[in-house]
């Protein structure tokens, strides 16, 4: 259906292909219409902005984590992405067309938050009701054995655990042998245990191809299992890029220090280029003579920084949880020396910065 | 191949594509109620509820003196058409009542992501109850029958259960509307002495012959009244009349429009 179908030899293709094209114009593009395309959303609930400007591509067989605190937007987007929700301005289209049709076609499957399952009935005949709706479909035996939980198929709704309902819903979400998955936080109701299994079960299904975009607040799990990080914060996208180099941005620690100029002054813009040069420095912050490194690897960095400014006071080094990587990333918008807001990357390559991360550039595409 | 099929029939063969989506909207509608009436019929409090319960106050109400009538029927054909009334509107109220259960289980999101539109849904439900409704008439036709000796044409048995149905259509936008509107913990309490009430205004407690005037005034202006005596009037050998038919007609159009609004609000709520 994707790029399976296309021959090696591409466009100089037999006649037919110059009559589709010729019949249709909107088949001119070369490549497949991406499985995910946000244009522009955005989407108010009252004074909070849920979505602020997000826009997002993903292409076919890409694993993609939207990682954010809780209440970054990651449901809404999620919502507005399935056509569950309507955004107030902005653009979804899956494979193309509309979210709904999209549904319609059996292309996209999704394990919903909130989405629960029906009582007082069986696992399989719960499946067998869904399956009921969709044009083509597996078979329940089928997605049951791709969730790993085929024993479940006699047991009631109501008597599963944590683990087994969200097992149960992975293969609701299979149901329409989708081309695109979409997760919001899978694992939250979940052991340790249940959790790997859960995760041994979804690599095995996008292993064929499928294009995966799961939420999460776990950097562990984006970490493990997505070849790509969208952070999301307050509902923008802050970062968006290859798994490592997120990873690297949010996982590391911050080392936050006193620096002053020869002349007791506060840090001039070539300094605070050479700490960013620092080996094992991702980020340089810094508010008068205070200055905060975000570092993918600290005990370089801090070494690099004791050699290079030996004059520096008041170190302190922590671990940068998940939500301080997103302060971090974020700042102060009061900041006076950080005129980039990092939270737009639109904007984040401003040459009159002086403290335009070069580091953050290369992950924010 | 440049493109999928289905983006190729779209492009090539506009109308074909149309007709293949009509129909398959309409197969999913008819899989979706086939599989709800399964559901139902499996679900033995359901059961209990919509059909036997009526049966059972069918034996008990209609054994009082056969001669005695009430309006122009004896005894046990009015309470015949009182109890098949009775269920419909159980099986009706009941299954519109459902929307409100699965809003709370998040399950119309998930059916949301299926070839199920979200009118289809509700209209579904609509389907499903008027299906479920045909059981409790014909069981109390037949108890009416084996208990009773009430013999009918066969015209008049159609006639009548045709006529409860489409009686019944206001008492299904009420439905609808009450689901989106009463939170799912309290349907159960809302629904429990709704059916008594509206029991009690459509006259199937309590004939409405035996009503004081100005309270039998009130109940004809309400549609229960006339969702029953749209099925005794068959067997008076007539049908509902003009001032049944525009009080049913005006309630389907009030109740209908607040379900809509309703439905909608909930829609973008979401």
């Amino acid at each position: 259906m994707t790029t399976d179908a296309y021959p090696a030899d591409g466009w100089a293709a037999g006649p037919e292909n110059s009559l589709v094209t010729a019949a249709s114009p909107t088949a001119l593009s070369s490549a497949p219409p991406p499985s995910v395309s946000l244009i522009g959303l955005r989407k108010r609930y009252g004074s909070v902005r849920a979505i602020d400007g997000v826009d997002l591509t993903i292409t076919a067989g890409e694993i993609v984590a939207l990682l954010g605190p809780n209440g970054a937007g990651k449901s809404t987007t999620i919502d507005v992405m399935l056509g569950l929700s309507r955004p107030d301005s902005g653009e979804v289209r899956l494979f193309g067309r509309s979210p709904r049709q999209a549904c319609v076609a059996g292309r996209v499957g999704a394990m919903l938050q909130n989405g629960g399952l029906l009582t007082e009935i069986t696992v399989g005949r719960m499946l067998e009701s869904v399956r009921n709706l969709y044009p083509r479909a597996l078979t329940v035996d089928e997605v049951l054995a791709r969730a790993g939980v085929s024993e479940l198929i006699g047991a009631r709704t109501n008597r599963l655990s944590g683990g087994q309902r969200q097992r149960v819903r992975f293969a609701l979400a299979l149901l329409p042998d989708p081309d695109l998955i979409v997760l919001d936080e899978p694992t939250a109701a979940m052991d340790v245990e249940s959790r790997r299994a859960f995760w041994a079960a979804m690599r095995a299904w996008a292993a064929t191809g499928r294009t995966v975009l799961f939420a999460t607040h776990y950097l562990e799990e984006a970490d493990d299992f997505a070849d790509r990080i969208v952070l999301l914060r307050r509902g923008r996208i802050i970062a968006d890029g290859p798994t490592t180099e997120v990873k690297a941005l949010v996982g590391g620690r911050t080392i936050r220090a006193t620096l002053r100029g020869r002349n007791g002054s506060a840090p001039d813009a070539a300094t605070l280029a050479a700490l960013s040069r620092l080996p094992g420095v991702g980020r340089v912050e810094h508010r008068g003579e205070s200055i905060a490194l975000t570092c993918p690897d600290s005990d370089t960095a801090l070494r690099a920084l004791l050699a290079d400014f030996p004059w520096v006071e008041d170190i302190e080094v922590a671990g940068a949880g998940l939500e301080d990587a997103f302060v971090a990333l974020t700042t102060d918008p009061t900041g006076p020396t950080n005129p980039a807001d990092p939270a737009d990357p639109g904007r984040s390559s401003d040459p009159a910065s002086p403290a335009s991360p070069a580091s953050q550039k290369e992950v924010l595409r | 191949m440049i493109v999928d099929t289905a983006e190729t029939k779209a492009t090539l063969g506009g109308r074909d594509h149309e007709r293949d989506r009509i129909a398959l909207a309409a197969v999913t509608y008819l899989r979706f109620v086939r599989t709800e009436v399964k559901r139902a019929w499996r679900n033995p409090r359901v059961l209990l509820f919509m059909l036997v319960l009526p049966v059972i106050l069918f034996g008990a109400f209609s054994s009082a003196d056969p001669g005695d009538q009430l309006g122009s029927l004896t005894v046990a054909p009015y309470i015949m058409i009182s109890m098949a009334t009775f269920g419909a509107m159980n099986a009706i109220l009941g299954t519109a009542g459902r929307i409100s259960l699965e809003r709370s289980l998040g399950w119309n999101r998930q059916l949301r992501l299926t070839a199920l539109s979200g009118p289809q849904y509700v209209l579904g439900k609509l389907g499903v109850g008027f299906s479920l409704a045909v059981l409790p008439i014909v069981g109390v036709y037949i108890a009416g029958d084996a208990m009773r000796g009430v013999h009918l044409s066969a015209g008049t048995y159609v006639g009548s259960a045709a006529s409860i149905l489409l009686a019944m259509v206001p008492i299904g936008a009420f439905g609808i509307w009450l689901s989106y509107v009463i939170r799912p913990e309290n349907m159960q309490a809302v629904m429990g002495g709704l059916f008594s009430l509206l029991a009690l205004a459509g006259g199937i407690w309590v004939p409405v012959e035996n009503f004081p005037d100005w309270l039998a005034d009130i109940v004809k202006l309400l549609p229960m009244y006339w969702s029953a005596q749209a099925g005794r009037a068959v067997l008076e050998g007539g049908w509902i009349g003009p001032r049944g038919l525009v009080t049913l007609v005006v309630w389907t159009a009030v109740l209908g429009a607040a379900a809509g609004r309703a439905y909608v609000h909930d829609q973008l709520r979401t």
